[in-house]
């Protein structure tokens, strides 16, 4: 097991927002969670990467054996944990390749590796850069800094690309992408795809399942998984909407 | 004036009496000149406005004692210089040129050493000069440079001159409880061109009383470069007035980095239609480091143009003030000026105490001013953590990226890379 959530509650300025979520994931895996606006996705990702003011109130994350919880939102980072947040923060005076080359080495360290050299470090840039379509120009510009919505995305899965993850949490990567922009992305996600890294892909849309399949998707409504499927289930939501399963999981 | 300080005030000018007295009777008049103003106006209180905050009683009863022990350089205490490639590099210790130290042949217009001797030998072209510019401040720290001071870099570069090697002044301190009182004098011809860089470094209990008087002749360009990283436990006050000709450009970064007390002042006056100043400041606090500095920049001419930016990193229970005023004279018609001050504090304990002043006689100028105090980016600080990043480093990459704006403009590499050093092992006590 990679993952494996039992039974999370989180409280966000004194709300409630996930209640009693159990959701596992095995390597490999590509998970999908779908939901309405406000049903906790944003949530759980902010969760799972260790946002301080988001708190646990219950239950238990175990990642690769470890307490997750317990780890501070480095130390996971460190573990091999990735988030693509849905707002890129802007870091002006902080350029996108030094703090590659700080995360990636912070990684080494952690794994006992050797710090990787300027040179390798360039060539390993140089080739994720262009799969995700990205101007080598940017590299040496602050991090997100003037960037497009879409750019911001892009730099997010670079960044992925780059840092190799076990696990990657993608928070609405493909929200504000236009169809083009979604392919290079998926693209992107497809290549880490290696039969041991894992995903959870939150969206809104089926469209990134098209070019991103899943190999489950679940439903959050209220802070609960309510229904859980593979990614026929996508295909039935984006046809008859969260009403119908809403009523059915409250009724 | 309490009457301790003004014990040490009169303490300070027997002290002066006792001191033997220079050869050049032009000097020894300025000097005297100089200690009846400074016992005329007295060490500052903090019922003066402008020194509110900075509060040197404590200074006033040690300096009497520091005056009088004239410590030899101890080799024990380590300098600690820049590497700046092909410069002309003098060295100071406590305030006496180092010949044995220095290195670099000097330029024609450049004398360096004892002030009495370069009065004997070259007595014209100093006279009519020293205390020109810093003389029209009334201040007591400058008068007692003037009393005080051994020894003095003179540049005086003839028209048309561009000096392509940097001039590196090392102001070390090498000795315990003493004082120094480091002097400049530069006139740049017009046309001429020049990097400087002051540098104090060293010191243990001590004071570090500078004055540069800095004449930037018609098209002339100085580009000036100031870094205070004196000890924890030092004072440091310091004063540079800078007068610009007809479209004279100058680069002024001033780096404050060192010393328990602190208190830096550039005085800049656009004097020529044209001229340009861009000023820069860094004041980097940690620990109970109490640092100060203000700017004035007066426009007195047409078409003058001045950018002003200053910002503050304060840490733990450091304390910072900044005061920056803009003064546009009567004539200084389409004046173009901009002030802004932008400050970070670490934590609660840490304080700035922030004044940007307009002072405008002229009605056709474009002015504008500002500041802002913030803390760290907590967005920020939580992405660069979820990248695998420690707490201790993501904080240190958001305080270099706060300074960064500013160093990029420095064109001393010697002079920002060890100012980023200083970023990058920033390290808060806790408050």
């Amino acid at each position: 097991m990679l993952i494996d959530i039992k039974n999370l509650h989180v409280t966000v300025d004194g709300t409630e927002i996930i209640k009693g979520l159990n959701l596992s994931i095995k390597e490999g895996e590509v998970h999908a969670i779908m939901g309405p606006n406000g049903s906790g996705k944003s949530t759980l990702a902010q969760t799972l990467a260790g946002r301080a003011d988001y708190e646990v109130t219950g239950g238990s994350i175990t990642y690769l054996g470890q307490d997750l919880l317990a780890m501070g939102p480095d130390e996971r980072a460190r573990a091999g944990l990735f988030l693509s947040f849905q707002y890129p923060v802007e870091i002006p005076g902080v350029s996108n390749v030094y703090l590659l080359k700080a995360a990636l080495n912070a990684r080494r360290r952690a794994a006992g590796e050797a710090e990787v050299d300027a040179v390798a470090f360039m060539r390993i840039v140089k080739e994720k850069a262009a799969l995700l379509e990205l101007d080598q120009q940017f590299l040496s510009r602050g991090v997100n800094e003037g960037f497009s919505g879409g750019e911001k995305k892009r730099n997010e899965i670079f960044q992925m690309a780059v840092l190799e993850p076990r696990f990657a949490v993608l928070d609405e990567t493909d929200s504000g992408l236009d169809i083009d922009a979604l392919k290079v992305v998926a693209k992107g996600v497809n290549a880490q795809r290696d039969g041991n890294r894992s995903f959870l892909m939150i969206t809104h849309y089926q469209r990134l399942l098209d070019y991103v399949q899943p190999d489950y998707v679940h439903v959050l409504a209220g802070g609960r998984i309510i229904k859980s499927g593979d990614k026929s289930l996508a295909v039935e939501l984006e046809a008859s909407g969260y009403d119908g399963l809403l009523a059915a999981a409250n009724g | 004036m309490n009457s301790a300080t003004s014990t040490a005030t009169e303490h300070l000018q027997t002290l002066w009496r006792a001191q033997p007295p220079p050869a050049t009777k032009w000097l020894l008049a300025m000097q005297r000149e100089a200690i009846d103003r400074f016992v005329h106006v007295g060490f500052p209180t903090t019922r003066q406005e402008s020194w509110k905050y900075t509060d040197v009683s404590k200074l006033a009863l040690l300096l009497p004692d520091w005056l009088t022990n004239q410590v030899a350089y101890s080799p024990a205490l380590a300098r600690n210089p820049l590497d700046i490639q092909d410069a002309i590099h003098l060295v100071f210790v406590d305030g006496i040129f180092q010949p044995t130290l220095s290195s670099g042949d000097l330029p024609g217009g450049m004398l360096v050493g004892n002030l009495d001797q370069l009065a004997q030998s070259h007595g014209e072209v100093i006279e009519s000069r020293l205390g020109q510019l810093s003389g029209t401040m009334d201040t007591a720290f400058a008068a007692l440079n003037t009393a005080f001071a051994t020894d003095c870099t003179v540049l005086i570069l003839p028209a048309g001159t561009e000096l392509t090697r940097p001039v590196y002044i090392e102001h070390f301190s090498g000795s315990e409880s003493n004082s120094s009182h480091p002097r400049v004098l530069v006139e740049l011809g017009s046309q001429s061109k020049a990097t400087l860089i002051e540098h104090y470094s060293g010191g243990t209990a001590t004071l570090v009383n500078s004055v540069a008087e800095l004449r930037i002749g018609s098209g002339a360009r100085l580009n000036y470069y100031r870094l205070q990283e004196l000890h924890p436990e030092a004072w440091h006050t310091g004063l540079q007035y800078l007068c610009l000709h007809d479209n004279a450009s100058v680069h002024s970064m001033t780096i404050d980095i060192g010393a328990a007390t602190s208190r830096s002042e550039l005085y800049a006056r656009l004097e020529g239609s044209g001229a340009t100043l861009e000023a820069q400041g860094l004041l980097l606090g940690n620990g109970t480091q109490h640092i100060d500095s203000r700017i004035t920049v007066e426009h007195a001419a047409p078409h003058t143009e001045s950018h002003t930016q200053y910002r503050a990193i304060l840490g733990d229970k450091s304390r910072g003030v900044f005061n920056g005023r803009i003064l546009v004279q009567q004539p200084a018609q389409k004046t173009n000026a901009a002030l802004a001050n932008r400050n970070l504090l670490l934590n609660r304990g840490a304080e700035i105490n922030t004044k940007p002043e307009l002072e405008i006689y002229a009605d056709d100028v474009k002015c504008a001013h500002g500041s802002t105090t913030g803390q760290l980016d907590e967005n920020a600080l939580f992405y660069l953590l979820s990248r695998g990043i420690d707490q201790q480093a993501a904080r240190n990459m958001l305080i270099t990226a706060f300074a960064s704006e500013l160093l990029t403009n420095i064109d001393v590499p010697a002079v920002a890379e060890r100012t980023r050093e200083a970023l990058a092992s920033f390290r808060l006590n806790g408050a």
